[in-house]
C-alpha cells in the first residue's frame, strides 16, 4: 500500500469518526436547545393562564390551534407540575406528532384543574432536519476537498522521493552512470539523496576495486598455472615413471586442470562484467547448435544416452564467442549431470531454447541455482561456475533463464524475447 | 630444424624448449625483446613462438618485422590475452596460429608440427607415418593402399598423435584438443579412452601395427612398436 493511499485513508476514517461524534453531539445539544426554548413558551402560557385565572376567578376556555392545544380536567387531588413530550393524534388528519406537553395544577373557587398545555415540536424538528442536513452537506464536501486535497498535494510533495526511489531501483554497479537525484528544496529529501548518492557511489567504487582485482588476480595466476602444466607435460615423458608415481602425477595434473579451468571461467566471468563482449551479431542458433550436436554426439554415444530434438530456425543477437559457450555450457551440463542410459532433450524455437536431462541429482535450489560456486551436492566434481557463467551471458544477451524441475528431470529454458519488465 | 621460443618466462621458455629438443628440432630462446630482434635478424627459424608481451617491446612488433624483412618464418603466437579481438590482431599481423595460455606442450607440439608441415611441405599433403598415409586436404588415411574409414574425431585425434610421436600425452591435453577449452566435461575421461579404443581397432584391422601404448592411466603414447 502506498503512503499516502495509507495516510489518507486513517485520514477519511479518523475525519469521518470525529464528525459523527461532533454531529451527534450536536444534534443533541441544538434539540436541547429548541425544546427549552419550546418549553419556556409553555412556561409563558403557564403564567398567563395563571394571571387570567387570578384576575377572573375563572378557567379561561379551553382552545386549541394548528400547534398549540390547551384544555383542563377537573381534579381532586393537587396536580404535580411536569414537563414532558408525548406523541398525540391529530384528530383531523390522523398525523401522529410530537407535542411537548406542560401539566400544571390550577385552582379555581373550591375547584382544582389540572391545566394541559400542548405546543408541537413539528417545526422544531423541520428546523433540526435543516441544520442536520446542512451540516452533513458541507461536512461532506469538507472530506472530499480533503481527500483530493492531499492526494494531489502529497503526490506533488512526495515526487523527488519517487524519481529518487526510481534512479536507485536502476542502479548497477557494474554499469557506468552516475546517478541522477532530483534537486529538491525539501530537506529530509535532499537529505536522503546525499546518502543515496554517498552509498551509490561507494558501492561502485568496491565494485570496480573487487572487479580489477579478480581480473588481474586471475590473468596473474595464468602464468604459474602455465608453467606447473608444462612442468607436468615434461614430467610425465619420463620413461622411468613407476606407477605410484604416476598416479600422483596423474593427481597432480587433473588438479591443475581444474585450476585452469576455474581460473578461466572466472577471467570469463569478469569479462562478460566488464562488457568486454559487446560486439553483437546475428546468429542462427539452429546452425549452431547442430554443430554442437554433432561434437556432443560421440560422448552421448558412450554415456549411451538418448537424445531427443525439436528444432527450428532462430536467429537471435549476440556475441559470437558467448554463444558458443553458452551450448557448450549447457550441454555439457545437460551430460555431466546425467546417468549411463539417460535421457537429454533439446527444444529450440525462436522464443525459446529448452535442454533438460534426467539425473540422479535433487532438485538444485532456486534461490542459490546461480550463485558462483553453488554446488547441490558436496562431492560435486564441478566448479559450480557453469550455472553462474550460463545465467551472466543470459543477462549479458538479454535473455532469461528459467529452472524448472519435474518428475526427477531438470529443465533449463532461455527466454530470448523475455517480456519487458 | 630450428625453432626460436621468444618469451620471458624463462621456466615455460625452458618446459617448450624441452618438450620440443630431440626429433627434428633445434631449440633457441630469447628472453626479451632485443635478443629476439637480434636473433631473428640474423638466423632463419623454422617456427617462432612468440609472446606478445615481452620485456622492451610487444612480440607484435617483432611479427611486423618478420613480416617486413619477407621472411617465411611460420610464427605461433602464445599469450595469456585470450579475447577474440587479441587473436584477430595476431593473426592479422601474419601470425599462423595463436594459442592461449595455459595450454598443454602436446597443443604447442601439434601445431608447430602443423605449421612445418605446412610450410615445408607446400602444396604436397600427404603425412607419412610407417605403415600410415594421411591426406591432410581430403582427411583421409590409408594403410596399404587400403582406405580406412575414420570419424573427425578419430581423424584428429591419430593426427594430434603423429604430431607428438613418442612422447607421452596426457588425456587432459587430449580432451581439451578434441572438444576445446570450454567444453566443461567432468574429470571423467573414459570418452576418451573409447575413442582411442576404436582408433586402435581401426588400425590393427586395417593391418597396421599396435602404435598406441597407455601409460599407467596417465595418457597415451604414440609410437613404433619395440
Amino acid at each position: 500500500m502506498k503512503l499516502f493511499t495509507r495516510y489518507n485513508r486513517i485520514n477519511l476514517v479518523a475525519n469521518i469518526a470525529v464528525f459523527l461524534v461532533a454531529s451527534v453531539a450536536f444534534y443533541f445539544s441544538i434539540r436541547y436547545v429548541l425544546v427549552h426554548q419550546i418549553d419556556e413558551d409553555l412556561q409563558i402560557e403557564e403564567d398567563e393562564i395563571t394571571a387570567f385565572v387570578h384576575e377572573h376567578n375563572r378557567l379561561p376556555e379551553s382552545f386549541s390551534v394548528s400547534d398549540q392545544v390547551i384544555y383542563f380536567i377537573p381534579v381532586s387531588q393537587p396536580v404535580q407540575r411536569r414537563f414532558s413530550t408525548v406523541t398525540m393524534t391529530d384528530k383531523e388528519d390522523r398525523k401522529k406528532e410530537d407535542y411537548r406537553r406542560l401539566v400544571f395544577g390550577i385552582s379555581t373557587t373550591g375547584q382544582n384543574h389540572q391545566a394541559v398545555v400542548s405546543k408541537s415540536l413539528e417545526g422544531t424538528r423541520g428546523l433540526l432536519r435543516s441544520i442536520l442536513r446542512v451540516s452533513i452537506v458541507t461536512i461532506l464536501v469538507i472530506l472530499l476537498v480533503a481527500a483530493v486535497l492531499n492526494r494531489v498535494l502529497l503526490k506533488r510533495l512526495w515526487q523527488p522521493f519517487y524519481a529518487s526511489l526510481k534512479a536507485v531501483q536502476n542502479f548497477r554497479p557494474s554499469k557506468n552512470h552516475s546517478l541522477l537525484f532530483p534537486s529538491t528544496n525539501i530537506d529530509e529529501f535532499n537529505a536522503m539523496n546525499e546518502t543515496l548518492e554517498a552509498i551509490t557511489k561507494r558501492s561502485r567504487l568496491e565494485y570496480l576495486s573487487l572487479k580489477t582485482f579478480s581480473e588481474n588476480a586471475s590473468h596473474e595466476i595464468q602464468t604459474p598455472i602455465a608453467i606447473v602444466r608444462s612442468k607436468l607435460d615434461l614430467l610425465i615423458q619420463d620413461e622411468a615413471l613407476t606407477e605410484s608415481q604416476s598416479k600422483t602425477l596423474q593427481s597432480a595434473y587433473n588438479a591443475v586442470e581444474k585450476l585452469s579451468r576455474l581460473n578461466g571461467s572466472l577471467l570469463l566471468l569478469a569479462k562478460i562484467e566488464n562488457r568486454q563482449f559487446e560486439d553483437v551479431q546475428r546468429i542462427n542458433l539452429k546452425e549452431k547448435l547442430q554443430e554442437k550436436l554433432e561434437d556432443f554426439q560421440e560422448l552421448w554415444q558412450d554415456k549411451n544416452i538418448a537424445v531427443q530434438t525439436d528444432l527450428q530456425t532462430a536467429v537471435v543477437n549476440m556475441n559470437t564467442e558467448l554463444a558458443d559457450i553458452l551450448l557448450n555450457n549447457l550441454l555439457s551440463n545437460a551430460v555431466n549431470h546425467n546417468y549411463s542410459g539417460g535421457r537429454i532433450w533439446i527444444a529450440l524455437s525462436n522464443d525459446y531454447l529448452r535442454i533438460g536431462n534426467t539425473s540422479t541429482e535433487a532438485k538444485l535450489d532456486e534461490e542459490k541455482l546461480f550463485q558462483r560456486f553453488y554446488k547441490p551436492s558436496a562431492g560435486s566434481t564441478n566448479n559450480g561456475l557453469g550455472l553462474s557463467l550460463i545465467q551472466q551471458i543470459a543477462e549479458a544477451s538479454g535473455f532469461r533463464v528459467q529452472y524448472r524441475f519435474q518428475n526427477e528431470q531438470h529443465e533449463f529454458e532461455i527466454r530470448f524475447h523475455p517480456a519487458t519488465k | 630444424m630450428k625453432i626460436l621460443v621468444v618469451e620471458d618466462e624463462k621456466e615455460l621458455s625452458q618446459s617448450i624448449c624441452d618438450y620440443l629438443s630431440g626429433e627434428q628440432f633445434m631449440c633457441e630462446q630469447a628472453f626479451d625483446y632485443r635478443t629476439a630482434l637480434e636473433k631473428i635478424s640474423l638466423y632463419d627459424y623454422a617456427c617462432v613462438i612468440l609472446d606478445i608481451t615481452l620485456p622492451g617491446g610487444s612480440g607484435l612488433d617483432l611479427l611486423k618485422d618478420l613480416k617486413k624483412d619477407d621472411k617465411i618464418d611460420g610464427v605461433i603466437i602464445v599469450s595469456a590475452k585470450n579475447a577474440v579481438d587479441d587473436k584477430v590482431n595476431g593473426l592479422k599481423a601474419g601470425a599462423d596460429d595463436y594459442l592461449t595460455k595455459p595450454f598443454h606442450l602436446m597443443e604447442l607440439g601439434a601445431r608447430v608440427d602443423a605449421i612445418i608441415r605446412r610450410k615445408a611441405f607446400d602444396g604436397k599433403n600427404i603425412l607419412r607415418f610407417d605403415a600410415l598415409q594421411l591426406d591432410l586436404n581430403q582427411k583421409e588415411l590409408t594403410v596399404k593402399d587400403k582406405k580406412i574409414e575414420l570419424t573427425k574425431k578419430e581423424y584428429e585425434l591419430l593426427l594430434y598423435f603423429i604430431s607428438n610421436k613418442n612422447k607421452v600425452i596426457a588425456k587432459n591435453a587430449i580432451a581439451i584438443h578434441l572438444w576445446g577449452d570450454n567444453f566443461d566435461i567432468a574429470d571423467n575421461y573414459d570418452f576418451i579412452y573409447t575413442h582411442i579404443k576404436n582408433l586402435r581397432k581401426k588400425l590393427l584391422q586395417g593391418g597396421a601395427a599396435d602404435y598406441i601404448k597407455s601409460v599407467y592411466g596417465m595418457g597415451y603414447k604414440f609410437s613404433l612398436p619395440a
